[in-house]
């Protein structure tokens, strides 16, 4: 049933190149999840986010740090190898300096048609963050407009919006799924669908979860859903990690982050003023650990996942080296502490040592279950 | 002549000769193959029958057979008259004859649980390739764990490599190491082999052997402590695994910490088997009630 979306995430060049060349399109390479795709969809150019490919590499010391995450370093070692030599832009909205560092490395050493820096804010609690953005939007509206050599018209970004609201809230319906007793669909099928929506166009991926969504209902549940988890942190697109916690007695039944939840979980409200509401979505959109300041917003919209999807256990995961998640992670501990919901910590880099973390894995569900043992 | 391999521990079994098992209700084991040694614990009744603890080849099941049939030696008792068998450790999915899987967590706080009482909440395992914090309630189930990360500092493995290093045979490595008049700092904590590179050199400005066997056993304590406070101590608190043999390690772990470990008589490298053979009994006793 989901095997369209693993075949996107397993060949997401070669459908890239395709997708350019039967539609004539442009493609945009976007470092954040912070990238208002609308506005690029609304333009006919495809938003690709750029992913790592989780193998080790030694092309990027030169260039970026050693104390920056695996993730960044993964980022440039794609463009360094050349593996997204079809993009005709590429777009950083502000999150990390480890990422913006990614970009640059990029921009200087790779090289692409267009380059742009969405000054995108980082204090989203801001009362000005929304006009601010706005403002920033205008600009970024103004180089796609120098990209394609036409304006950009309401018409065209509504049409973005509705594409992409369109494919946020199909994901919302499938995500519904996974929320009884035995969820119709594995954490992993769940990550095939919102990693691949990243780069896949909005109307064949919404095209595709339409059929999903038709078929679900009927779908007979053969395998044990065993404990209900959680994944929250970092980025993470790592199929091996999930599919081995599924393999050992648990079911991923939601998560956090900027490949899932934290990506597609609140939609465009439409205004007269487009630029204003896109802007809106993004400052109000569940927040990365950057942006998540002075208060946390991010804790109790976590705790109500929790709360609405029956976790039993949470699986924290921080990009080695990932500052933002790694300050972010004893307070949320602590407020998982408080909702009674055990958290298990594990650190992931380029690589995930699958045999180490099947220990941790397997002994944190022994400790919130196996009474049988006693 | 082969060169004399100061790593090389002693293998060993044990039974309690005054035990006569035909006839018990339960008879459970425990298998724990780690990386570097695996052990076997047969248990009668819920009393402690027969171990053995032998060395890890390549071969995880072999392993498993090898600590196992050590265990039976001399008891008259063959696998088949086991009545339920766990598996723990690296290779607990590779025994071959086992009922059940368990991570060694939760069969060293087991384990430790039994070995040491139900006042124990805070057990260190230190193992052949890795550490691990357990934080356990009173009937032996974790309630919280950490384990080290990536590398073989503070574990069995990096107190073999210099065992090796400095040609002492590692049973004499804890009682050399309180021989120095005064306490060195401790070499590098963070990669085995730095710690080698840097004891070499060390060595090659004229340290005596034991100060800077002392140096690694503070390195290591150093290491593993680090790990606690980051899970915390608890009271009370137990070592298990190989390392808890080693006084000059348990030691500097006790006096970084400020406080002092339990002590027992039993072997604190068999506290994952053991483990293993009492989650084995409970998981025979519910089977029977079925």
């Amino acid at each position: 049933m989901f095997t369209q979306f693993q075949e996107w995430y397993d060949k997401r060049h070669e459908y890239a190149k395709d997708w350019k060349q039967r539609t004539g399109g442009k493609v945009m390479g976007c470092f954040c999840s912070y990238v208002p795709e609308e506005m690029l969809v609304a333009g006919n150019i495809l938003p690709v986010r750029i992913l790592g490919s989780h193998e080790p590499q030694n092309v990027t010391e030169p260039y970026i740090f050693g104390m920056y995450c695996p993730f960044c370093r993964d980022v440039l070692a794609q463009g360094l190898k050349g593996r997204y030599d079809y993009l005709d832009g590429i777009t950083l909205s502000q999150s990390c300096i480890h990422l913006r560092q990614s970009y640059v490395a990029w921009r200087e050493h790779v090289g692409v048609p267009f380059d742009y820096y969405l000054y995108m804010p980082n204090k989203v609690q801001a009362r000005a963050a929304t006009p601010y953005l706005k403002s920033e939007l205008v600009k970024y509206k103004a180089h796609i407009e120098e990209i394609n050599g036409r304006e950009l018209t309401d018409a065209d970004l509504d049409a973005g919006i509705a594409a992409v609201n369109r494919n946020r809230e199909l994901m919302h319906k499938v995500y519904e799924f996974r929320k009884g007793d035995t969820p119709k669909l594995t954490g992993l099928e769940a990550m095939y669908m919102t990693v691949s929506s990243t780069w896949i166009d909005k109307e064949e991926h919404s095209a595709e979860i339409e059929k999903v969504l038709e078929q679900l209902p009927d779908r007979q549940v053969t395998r044990d859903t065993g404990a209900r988890l959680m994944l929250v942190g970092s980025e993470d697109d790592d199929v091996s990690f999930i599919d081995m916690i599924e393999s050992v007695g648990a079911t991923v039944v939601v998560d956090d982050h900027c490949t899932g939840t934290r990506y597609f979980w609140n939609s465009v409200v439409p205004d007269d003023d487009r630029l204003m509401a896109i802007a809106d979505r993004y400052v109000k959109r569940p927040p990365c650990p950057t942006k998540d300041w002075e208060e946390r917003w991010r804790f109790p919209h976590i705790l109500e996942l929790c709360k609405n999807f029956d976790v039993q256990g949470a699986v924290i995961i921080q990009q080695k080296f990932c500052d933002p998640h790694e300050c972010d992670i004893m307070p949320l501990r602590e407020a998982f502490v408080k909702s009674d919901i055990p958290s298990l910590f594990l650190e992931f880099d380029v690589t995930v040592p699958i045999g180490q973390f099947k220990v941790r894995v397997e002994a944190f569900l022994e400790m919130i279950g196996s009474e049988d043992l006693f | 002549m082969a060169e004399k391999e100061f790593w090389r521990w002693k293998e060993y079994n044990w039974h309690d000769e005054s035990t006569d098992w035909n006839g018990c209700d339960t008879i459970t084991a425990g298998v724990d193959v780690g990386s570097v040694s695996s052990q076997a614990v047969i248990m009668v009744d819920g009393k402690l029958y027969a171990f053995a603890s032998t060395r890890t080849g390549s071969d995880s099941p072999e392993s498993a057979h090898k600590a196992m049939k050590w265990a039976l030696e001399d008891t008259g008792m063959t696998l088949d008259d086991i009545h339920y068998k766990v598996g723990t450790g690296y290779g607990r999915v590779n025994v071959p004859f086992a009922d059940r899987a368990i991570t060694e967590i939760a069969c060293h706080a087991r384990g430790g649980n039994h070995m040491y009482g139900s006042s124990v909440r805070t057990i260190l395992d230190m193992g052949g390739q890795d550490c691990k914090a357990i934080h356990c309630d009173e009937r032996g189930k974790v309630t919280n764990f950490l384990m080290n990360d990536k590398c073989a500092a503070g574990t069995g493995r990096g107190m073999e490599v210099f065992a090796d290093l400095l040609s002492v045979p590692i049973e004499d490595i804890g009682d050399l190491s309180f021989q120095v008049e005064k306490e060195p700092p401790p070499v590098s904590s963070t990669c085995v082999v730095f710690a080698k590179s840097e004891a070499s050199g060390l060595l090659r400005k004229g340290w005596p052997k034991n100060k800077v066997i002392a140096a690694y056993c503070n390195a290591m304590a150093h290491r593993v402590v680090s790990l606690l406070e980051r899970i915390g101590v608890e009271k009370d608190f137990a070592i298990t695994g190989g390392i808890g043999k080693n006084m000059g390690v348990v030691k500097r772990i006790e006096g970084e910490l400020g406080i002092e470990a339990l002590k027992t008589n039993s072997d604190t490298q068999i506290a994952g088997a053991l483990g293993g053979a009492l989650f084995g009994k409970a998981l025979l006793e519910k089977s029977r009630k079925k």
